[in-house]
């Protein structure tokens, strides 16, 4: 072959490969990235984390929905609700003319399998009704009206409505294999009327997933005149490798809680900014309150006390977290508005420690307090408390583990640690999420409720506001109950969360909400 | 050497065995309940002890280890505890991942470690030999989490010349999946665009993984050429005249390298337990992730059969070093006789 063939022919190939090269990135407008999590399953009512908000506020509909922030309950699916007088039956009138995403309509009789889909598997999302709400109970009074009947009154039933998606059982039937409710076929595949729909073949479990702009949403676009048309998921591990991201243009938005020693980074680079919104997110150091030492409340009183609130707050996060008094989020109805947090002042921690000791607590024992090792502020508060104690003659061991360990020690008194750190998240707005599901005692056993503190006054405050369909008398219970809770000092209440979500600066329209951390795409549009 | 090859391949089987028991009863004596984080934040101790029996989990362990033993050797690992879907089909997904990136970093770390160790051990004690040294003990030393980011900051953020994460770019999508390698998936589909981007992401993964590896082998293939060169045959090949790089490179190479093969095969796990830090920093979806993932869940299921693959695929790794020893050295395999 000689050199002018040779040429040619390399040319010709040149023209030929190139098409391939260039068609398909002028053919696609860029999506919108999200660098944030995805669930482990796409199958709404088989978890319930802070990732699957994403896919039941886009892929999904509610009944009711919460927006906003501070978030509003506002009517979804349903149009309005009617409660009887006792408490017990609850009846919700659909809205005409819902469509799913394969068009079809969106009945009564599709809320009814949703609820027995739900409660049958008895997975995370269901724990919220269990235990007053049977599926045979779960009725279709009409083609637009399904009737609850629950077994006894339960006041924040509505305040849970949002936890449970709708889905289209005429979609899911035909993938049903045995008992399974088609959980294998909704994990990877989407079944919803939201405002996006899943595109299955791009889903790799925590990896990536692929929407599609859904026209015919029953909420309309008219609220959004560029709305965003493909959302590719992609989640990135690492903090520092998201943040980088962020910057160099690949990903548009990190997950809302970006490191605070980044944020003046994020907002310094033209191209990106920070997104600072008061959330509903407590953070918390539990004391386990059958253990002794902290059987003895002077003990417990010690320790609330020698924690450097301040130093914690204003420095290691720089103040991007709002101090939280108690065990609800200062922006929650229930909390009294002149309730008073605990100071770190070693003195007034000795006076309580020499009392504790005094008593015969055992405050010379080794504690141990148990992080969540890859949770960063666990292993910084953790190690702050250790200095201080250590003034106090307190010798507390920092001990390194894992969520699903410790939640699942907490199953027992006597292997929940002396003490460990976690968030409370809103799963749903209303202070059972928090003090009702925290100190009532018929809790004991589950990780939220792991002090295992027990005042008959306040499981009586809690269970009469957990019942009472009064608002007022709610308010007011909860505000006793928080009262007493805080002067026995069962736990050590730090801070409310500061959501931090780090955003390319062509994503408009972001809005934040306590529930589902700002996730929800209809409301967002792209600048190219 | 069909019979050799066979013998090998026989005495894995009774390792894999012995491994399948071994992750089964360490996966259920280590702390951690599935079922609690299963059943969510306000369930009752009856609930969770609801979905521990649904489960099996609450079942004697032998019995549930014979289950195990049962379904794995069905080619069954379950279904995932928290996805519901076959752990079979989750590691399918991600498997092709892991061993793309460990394939390549094979491959830079085998095709430039060679060379590097023979110049070496060539130029003993000279400044060749120093550089391979200071290189080797570097790649050793330094942590691949922190090479990683190095590498990130400065030729994705400062020279801006290759992307940062993940195995292609966004805007492209995935090729139609074939074999599950990118690299692959792309050229089959006549895709070079995609291809381009499947190479520039692969990169830095890539020779972070390899680097390791790389020091592993040059400093094995310049211990074994410095051996080989002491022998009577390279004096004598010398007397009679070769030429220092034929020589090197054909005679006293092929005599040396066999320990360095025996150290391929042993790299190849390592590469594969070294993945994990490099594929979260560079959000490579491959096992080592998922591992993690399954491990921060207790989710047994997945983390049993992920441990049994790697596994599975360091044995056929080790074969295969085995069959390329003995085509080297075709005494090995009488050895075995």
């Amino acid at each position: 072959m000689g050199f002018r063939r040779l040429r040619t022919t390399l040319l010709a190939a040149a023209i030929a490969a190139a098409p391939m090269i260039a068609a398909p990135a002028q053919a696609q407008q860029r999506p919108m990235v999200w660098g944030d999590s995805l669930p482990a399953t796409l199958d709404p009512h088989a978890i319930f984390d802070v990732p699957s908000q994403f896919i039941l506020l886009n892929a999904y509909d509610g009944l009711y929905r919460y927006q906003a922030n501070p978030p509003q309950l506002v009517p979804w699916l349903a149009a309005s609700h009617t409660t009887s007088a006792d408490g017990l039956t609850w009846e919700f009138t659909l809205r005409p003319g819902i469509k799913f995403q394969d068009g079809s309509d969106l009945t009564a009789d599709d809320v009814v399998y949703s609820f027995r889909r739900l409660l049958a598997m008895r997975r995370a999302p269901a724990a919220a009704f269990t235990p007053v709400l049977k599926p045979e109970n779960v009725t279709a009074a009409g083609p637009l009206t399904v009737r609850f009947v629950l077994s006894s009154p339960y006041a924040p039933f509505l305040s849970a409505m949002p936890l449970v998606a709708i889905v289209n059982q005429r979609a899911i039937a035909p993938h049903v294999q045995g008992d399974d409710w088609g959980t294998a076929w909704l994990s990877a595949n989407g079944a919803g009327s939201g405002a996006y729909r899943i595109v299955p073949e791009t889903y790799q479990a925590r990896v990536a997933l692929d929407m599609e702009r859904f026209p015919g949403h029953f909420m309309g676009w008219s609220h959004n005149q560029r709305p965003i048309e493909s959302v590719r998921s992609r989640p990135v591990m690492e903090t520092s490798t998201r943040v980088l991201a962020l910057l160099r243009g690949e990903i548009d938005a990190t997950d809302s809680y970006l490191p605070t020693d980044q944020v003046e980074r994020v907002d310094r680079n033209p191209r990106t900014r920070v997104a600072r919104d008061e959330s509903m997110r407590v953070f918390i150091i539990r004391m386990n309150n059958r253990k002794p030492p902290f059987d003895n409340r002077d003990a417990r009183l010690c320790f609330a006390h020698a924690f450097n609130y301040q130093g914690f707050n204003e420095i290691v996060l720089r103040g991007l977290v709002v101090r939280n008094a108690g065990p609800n989020p200062n922006n929650l109805w229930g909390n009294p508005p002149d309730l008073q947090p605990y100071n770190f002042d070693l003195a007034v921690a000795r006076r309580h420690c020499d009392a504790a000791r005094a008593a015969g607590a055992p405050l010379d024992r080794e504690i141990e307090i148990h992080i969540q090792s890859e949770l960063e502020q666990t292993v910084q508060a953790a190690q702050m408390f250790q200095a201080d104690l250590r003034r106090l003659g307190v010798n507390l061991r920092i001990v390194p583990n894992t969520w699903p360990n410790i939640t699942a020690a907490t199953a027992q008194a006597q292997t929940t640690p002396d003490m460990w750190i976690h968030w409370v998240s809103t799963y749903f707005v209303d202070p059972e999420n928090w003090i009702g599901q925290m100190y009532d005692s018929q809790f004991h056993g589950t990780w939220k409720a792991s002090s295992w503190y027990t005042n008959a006054q306040v499981d009586a405050l809690l269970r009469q506001a957990r019942g009472s369909l009064d608002q007022a008398e709610r308010d007011r219970l909860y505000q006793q109950a928080t009262r007493q809770v805080v002067a026995d000092s069962p736990d050590i209440w730090v801070y409310n969360t500061l959501n931090l979500r780090g955003l390319s600066r062509r994503v408009q329209g972001y809005q934040f909400s306590p529930v589902g951390s700002g996730g929800e795409m209809r409301l967002m549009s792209l600048e190219n | 050497m069909a019979r050799y090859i066979l013998r090998r391949i026989l005495l894995t089987l009774p390792a894999l065995f012995g491994l399948v028991i071994l992750t089964f009863v360490l996966s259920r004596v280590i702390p951690g309940d599935p079922a609690t984080a299963l059943a969510g934040d306000a369930a009752t101790p009856a609930q969770i002890a609801d979905i521990r029996a649904r489960y099996g989990l609450d079942r004697p362990i032998i019995e549930q280890a014979a289950i195990h033993v049962r379904q794995v050797v069905t080619g069954d690992f379950g279904r995932s505890i928290f996805s519901g879907r076959p752990v079979a089909e989750e590691i399918a997904q991600r498997l092709p991942a892991t061993l793309e990136l460990t394939f390549v970093a094979l491959f830079l770390a085998t095709a430039l470690g060679i060379p590097l160790g023979l110049l070496a051990a060539l130029d003993h004690n000279g400044p060749v030999d120093h550089l391979v040294r200071v290189l080797s003990v570097g790649g050793l030393a330094i942590a691949s989490f922190w090479l990683a980011i190095m590498l990130q900051l400065y030729f994705s953020m400062d020279l801006d010349i290759l992307p940062l994460r993940g195995r292609i770019d966004v805007a492209l999508g995935m090729p139609p999946r074939v074999t599950g390698s990118v690299l692959i998936d792309s050229l089959l589909a006549g895709r070079l665009d995609m291809f381009a981007s499947a190479c520039r992401h692969i990169v830095l993964p890539a020779v972070t993984l390899a680097l390791p590896g790389l020091a592993t082998i040059a400093r094995f293939t310049r211990s074994g050429v410095l051996e080989t060169l002491q022998k009577d045959f390279v004096l004598y090949a010398r007397a009679a005249g070769y030429g220092r790089v034929r020589l090197a490179a054909i005679y006293v190479l092929r005599n040396a390298v066999n320990v360095t093969v025996t150290q391929i095969g042993l790299l190849f796990g390592a590469l594969i337990s070294g993945a994990v830090a490099v594929e979260a920093v560079f959000d490579w979806p491959g096992l080592g992730t998922y591992a993690v993932q399954a491990i921060l869940a207790a989710d047994y299921k997945a983390l049993l059969a992920v441990t049994l693959v790697v596994g599975v695929v360091y044995a056929v790794v080790n074969v295969v070093v085995d069959v390329v020893q003995a085509l080297i050295d075709p005494r090995v395999a009488e050895d075995h006789r």
